[in-house]
């Protein structure tokens, strides 16, 4: 993908953003664009700033500095037909609780002055497609996690949005629901709508996001293709050892990172490491991961709170 | 935010929003009843019953011919000013609802508006309610008059929903609702001349009332069911009063809000 936005419009373009919140810097010069049809991951730690860029893009809170074009324009310049392109998943499920599944979406669809008739048809599509279709006159608050999350996916896809912006759809979810919430991810990539998706689970990320952009306080630490950002920051294997470290074993000139009861060490060739270990050490060894890029960029200490 | 902007807001995508609102209360529709429709009518009927019987004649009228009046006053301020607060920041707060709305093309003047009408429905309807049970009982002696007084209640309504949304925009939690009840419904109910005459309280309190827009409302919603004589001038000013303070509030609500979300 590096390199062909020359002739492509983005259709997110953020260069520079910043927003305060009176003293919180929350986002500090985050830049960063998204091509048609591809989809991108914006990965961080719980109080990155991703959610507030998300928010920014989406026209709920207003930048303090930097620019911000979506579809080649400024926001203000698109007005509503912005909204009329963009579906958004939020963090939280804010469906109506007292109506029905499908009265959710219908009640949807008027806040996009979409002719009844309209949603009428669309609206059977839309719960077959997030497989819902037996749960239409259901009332929302009689269903699973999992499918209020289908639901709200489906909700964002009223309009028939080119953009679809999601943040953190699979949160607490058990497995199946979050394979079935990725392969309709997957399809609507097919169709060429363009996603820009948060997520805490890099297996997410490695599966759906053509692009990658992992930001820490605010600021992008680093972005690229899953396998260039692997390639770039812990090579192809990760070889874990335990401490105390074997003695006589030499880490100089290794890529190392300290977890605390363990080291672990990037090599591109494991026998970089291993060589250097003495016979008789136990260590473990796996081809490295979005995961392990993450740790090493955003650090391994905790992040309480928000 | 001017008039001729929330003018414009009021559109489909405002109506939008009230028909959300008009879908989820019918799934609600037995609670919210009793709120809005049996507690006025209970009072109409403690007072009407209770006090009717011990004051002959108030104001040069009956005492229900009297309270009536109030009590459609008092339903429309209640239903309105509970909606606005109290329902309306649940959707704001709770229920997220806001945020859901404010991602599509609906703008946040437009759900203002539209929260606002909603919620000026609702007092609607309780006085609707009142004025059916109030006329059938014989407390609104002109039934034209009554008539007349649905488009000033409305007026009131409106009114009082704008007055609420400033309270839901500066609510942070549920807290200040109870000041909100404290210092400007209950003061409503009981100074504006609901179930006695203004003119009986010393005059600083008189000069409170007048504040009220309750008050303003009374002024011109009695005179019009009890079918006495009305200066229009005067009823005029009492409703310029009431819409030029509903103009005040919403542009109010409308900046804080902006505030709140977006900044």
């Amino acid at each position: 993908m590096e390199g062909t936005a020359v002739t492509v419009t983005p259709v997110i373009e953020v260069a520079g953003l910043e927003k305060r919140y009176g003293d919180v810097h929350a986002v500090r010069g985050v830049s960063f664009s998204i091509l048609p049809g591809t989809c991108v991951g914006l990965l961080g730690p719980n109080g990155a700033g991703k959610t507030t860029t998300m928010r920014m893009i989406m026209g709920l809170a207003r930048p303090s500095a930097g620019s911000l074009k979506l579809f080649g324009e400024p926001p203000e310049a698109l007005g509503r037909t912005l909204r009329e392109r963009v579906g958004l998943v939020p963090q939280e499920d804010n469906l109506d609780p007292d109506i029905s599944v499908q009265e959710n979406l219908e009640v949807y669809g008027r806040y996009f002055g979409i002719p009844a008739a309209e949603v009428a048809d669309r609206v059977p599509k839309l719960l077959a497609f997030m497989q819902l279709g037996e749960r239409g006159g259901a009332k929302v608050m009689q269903l699973s996690g999992g499918m209020k999350r289908r639901l709200v996916i489906a909700r964002s896809l009223i309009a028939n949005p080119t953009l679809v912006v999601l943040d953190e759809p699979t949160t607490g979810l058990d497995p199946q629901a979050r394979v079935l919430i990725w392969r309709r991810l997957l399809d609507l990539k097919r169709e060429g709508k363009t996603l820009l998706l948060t997520t805490h689970y890099m297996e997410e990320a490695q599966r759906l996001c053509d692009r990658i952009v992992i930001i820490d306080h605010g600021k992008v630490l680093d972005e690229g293709s899953p396998q260039a950002l692997i390639d770039r920051h812990v090579r192809g294997h990760v070889i874990e050892v335990a401490k105390p470290l074997p003695a006589g074993f030499v880490e100089d000139g290794l890529e190392r990172n300290d977890i605390g009861d363990a080291v672990l060490y990037y090599a591109s060739d494991p026998m970089e490491v291993r060589g250097r270990l003495p016979l008789e050490a136990t260590y473990t060894q796996r081809a490295a991961n979005l995961e392990d890029v993450f740790l090493r960029l955003t650090g391994h200490t905790l992040r309480e709170g928000k | 935010m001017t008039a001729r902007s929330a003018a414009l807001a009021l559109n489909r995508y405002s109506v939008a929003v009230w028909r959300r609102n008009v879908i989820v209360w019918r799934r609600l529709i037995w609670p919210s009843l009793t709120t809005n429709v049996l507690d006025p009518l209970i009072f109409l009927f403690a007072f009407g019953y209770g006090l009717g019987a011990v004051v002959e004649q108030i104001g040069g009228m009956s005492y229900l011919t009297f309270v009536v009046p109030g009590m459609m006053c008092y339903a429309t301020m209640f239903a309105a000013s509970f909606e606005s607060t109290i329902s309306t920041y649940a959707r704001f707060s709770l229920q997220r609802t806001w945020d859901a709305i404010l991602a599509t093309p609906v703008t946040l003047t437009e759900l203002m508006l539209g929260e606002m009408l909603w919620a000026a429905s609702k007092g609607m309807f309780s006085a609707c309610c009142v004025i059916v049970i109030g006329t059938l009982w014989g407390g609104a002696p002109s039934f034209g008059g009554a008539l007349l007084a649905l488009p000033v209640l409305a007026i009131g309504a409106v009114c009082f929903a704008c007055c609420g949304l400033v309270a839901t925009a500066h609510a942070k939690t549920w807290d200040l609702f109870a000041y909100f009840f404290t210092f400007w419904v209950t003061p409503m109910f009981v100074f504006s001349g609901t179930f006695f005459e203004v003119t009986r309280f010393p005059w600083f309190v008189q000069w409170v009332a007048w504040v009220l827009p309750m008050t303003h409302l009374i002024a011109v919603v009695r005179p019009l069911t009890a079918g006495v004589p009305l200066e229009p001038l005067t009823a005029l000013g009492h409703i310029a009063y009431v819409a030029a303070l509903a103009a005040a509030a919403f542009t109010l609500a409308r900046y804080r809000f902006g505030r709140r979300l977006f900044d």
